[in-house]
């Protein structure tokens, strides 16, 4: 069937290949965005202009703000999503000690788990204030219980024939828990991680729209209600930039901490 | 024969499981002696039970009923005693290959910089020097299945329970695993108890085969192999092979002419 690619067909599945077509595709986008909005088929008011945008972004670089609310944003996410992650994954990972407890929680645990968090920021801003502290906590009530059950899960998951192993060696439970149930959940738990640090920018930004001094939430919130919406987009970009570069540290994350998953499970049948 | 002392009496073991219609008696009164050095094969038809016998003895199932006794003293299972190999070889994927092979040490406690200056001889004799660093990920079946014997050889165990361990592997690794095992045995002077649906390797491996029946299972036969061996494909040649391996197929009710099926 494929004897004989074309030269353009192989070029287009190269790496250069394809980068060029995402990057005349983000081109094209914004070259008829700009020119619609000349042409007057789109409101500048309400949409914004792709060089409105950029000269707003030039502003906010040369004054500073926007290091100042990516950083605040950023740092709030991350912050949460660190003490989240490991108090959900410290928990998730403990119920494998005892089925009882294990048994005994998880009505409780799939129970806060169907509440929206979102819908707790209002008390939690209550109980914590309008600083960086509520945000913390509202990104770690975000991501704990996501942790929690993935950890949780993946415990029950973890190979029976690796714990029969060592338990015919004569293994306790504590080596079964060190040796085979950790380092068998890792895997799963990280590749969470991909998940939770979406909720974390998630958290932040939410907290920031309900109250706050600085971050993208706040320049956000406060640029359309000025019906400011080249600064909205300024920080929404910035916002999916920082997720990008979130997932693509974890991505990074995953390929130094698991030398031994040699494909990292991108292999693909061929179809 | 200068070995004939019993090693391990496996003694009225019986043992059932629970299915939705009421318990299902699996092994029902089995009893076999293993001798020291003894090269023991468990064959017996599909679902009879030949891995719950091993797990009993490994300490994973505990029987209903019936006794293990081991050079004379009762116990209830050999757990910490016994090396055991599937035939997933059951590497860590985590962990290099010399971290697999002293994974049994370790969880002694005693894997010192001894116990791995072993581990490097172990590796090298048995042709994997060189792939210490390496993860199983990145080894052929028959390679993995050699370092799961060395972990299993590292930990000295009194006996080595061999659950089908080369069935997933192509005949050519296999011939050649089956060899290394019992050069391997007969260097560290081990006792084996192989359980394995083949009866060409149980034969041409093992001093005695234990036939079982269906379940509820039993001992229907204990056959002694007496082939004079230096490596299991000459076993293979041996004027008698044939002979034993049409007593054992008949043993097992297995079917050689068409016309016998109904």
């Amino acid at each position: 069937m494929n004897s004989k690619p074309s030269l353009l067909s192989s070029w287009l599945n190269s790496g250069t290949g394809k980068s060029f077509i995402q990057l005349l595709s983000v081109v094209l986008f914004f070259a008829a965005w700009q020119l619609g909005a000349e042409l007057g088929f789109i409101s500048e008011f309400l949409v914004g202009t792709p060089a409105g945008i950029w000269k707003c972004f030039v502003a906010s670089v040369l004054n500073y703000s926007i290091f100042i609310d990516t950083g605040c944003t950023l740092w709030e996410a991350l912050l949460g999503f660190v003490i989240g992650t490991i108090i959900g994954t410290a928990l998730g990972l403990s119920l494998w000690y005892s089925k009882w407890a294990a048994q005994i929680t998880e009505p409780f645990i799939v129970a806060i788990n169907s509440v929206p968090k979102i819908a707790l920021a209002p008390i939690i801003l209550l109980w914590f204030g309008t600083g960086l502290g509520a945000k913390v906590v509202l990104v770690v009530s975000m991501t704990a219980i996501i942790a929690l059950i993935a950890a949780h899960q993946a415990t029950k998951d973890a190979d029976k024939d690796l714990q029969s192993l060592l338990f015919s060696m004569g293994g306790n439970k504590h080596q079964i828990f060190f040796e085979v149930i950790v380092p068998s959940s890792m895997p799963v738990i990280v590749s969470n991680f991909r998940i939770n640090v979406g909720f974390g920018l998630v958290g932040a930004v939410v907290g920031e729209f309900i109250s706050s001094k600085a971050g993208l939430g706040h320049m956000i919130y406060n640029a359309s209600s000025l019906y400011e919406l080249n600064s909205v987009w300024v920080g929404l970009f910035m916002l999916m930039i920082v997720g990008f570069f979130l997932y693509h540290a974890i991505d990074a994350l995953e390929k130094w901490m698991f030398p031994w998953r040699s494909d990292n499970g991108r292999t693909q049948i061929r179809m | 024969m200068t070995n004939q002392a019993i090693q391990l009496s496996i003694n009225g073991i019986h043992k059932s499981f629970g299915s939705k219609s009421g318990p299902v008696e699996v092994l029902s009164g089995l009893t076999f002696d293993v001798h020291e050095q003894d090269f023991v094969s468990i064959i017996g038809p599909s679902g009879c039970g030949k891995s719950t016998i091993f797990n009993i003895i490994a300490g994973l199932l505990e029987a209903d009923q019936g006794s293990l006794i081991y050079r004379g003293e009762k116990t209830t299972s050999l757990r910490g005693r016994i090396g055991y190999m599937m035939q997933k070889d059951l590497l860590f994927p985590w962990k290099t290959v010399l971290d697999n092979v002293l994974l049994g040490l370790k969880v002694r406690g005693e894997d010192g910089p001894q116990a791995v200056d072993m581990a490097r001889e172990y590796l090298s004799t048995f042709g994997l020097s060189g792939f210490e660093k390496s993860y199983p990920q990145t080894l052929s079946g028959g390679m993995r299945q050699r370092v799961a014997l060395i972990r299993t050889l590292l930990m000295d165990p009194d006996i080595l329970l061999l659950d089908e361990p080369f069935s997933a592997l192509d005949y050519q690794t296999r011939l050649y695993l089956e060899s290394v095992l019992l050069e391997a045995v007969a260097t560290f002077k081990k006792t084996v108890i192989l359980v394995t649906h083949d009866i060409d390797e149980a034969v041409a491996l093992s001093k005695r085969v234990v036939a079982l029946s269906g379940r509820p299972t039993t001992v229907k036969n204990v056959h002694e192999i007496e082939i004079e061996r230096t490596s299991p494909i000459d076993a293979r040649a041996h004027k008698n092979f044939s002979e034993y391996f049409n007593l054992l197929c008949s043993e097992l009710d297995i079917q050689t002419k068409k016309d016998a099926s109904v």
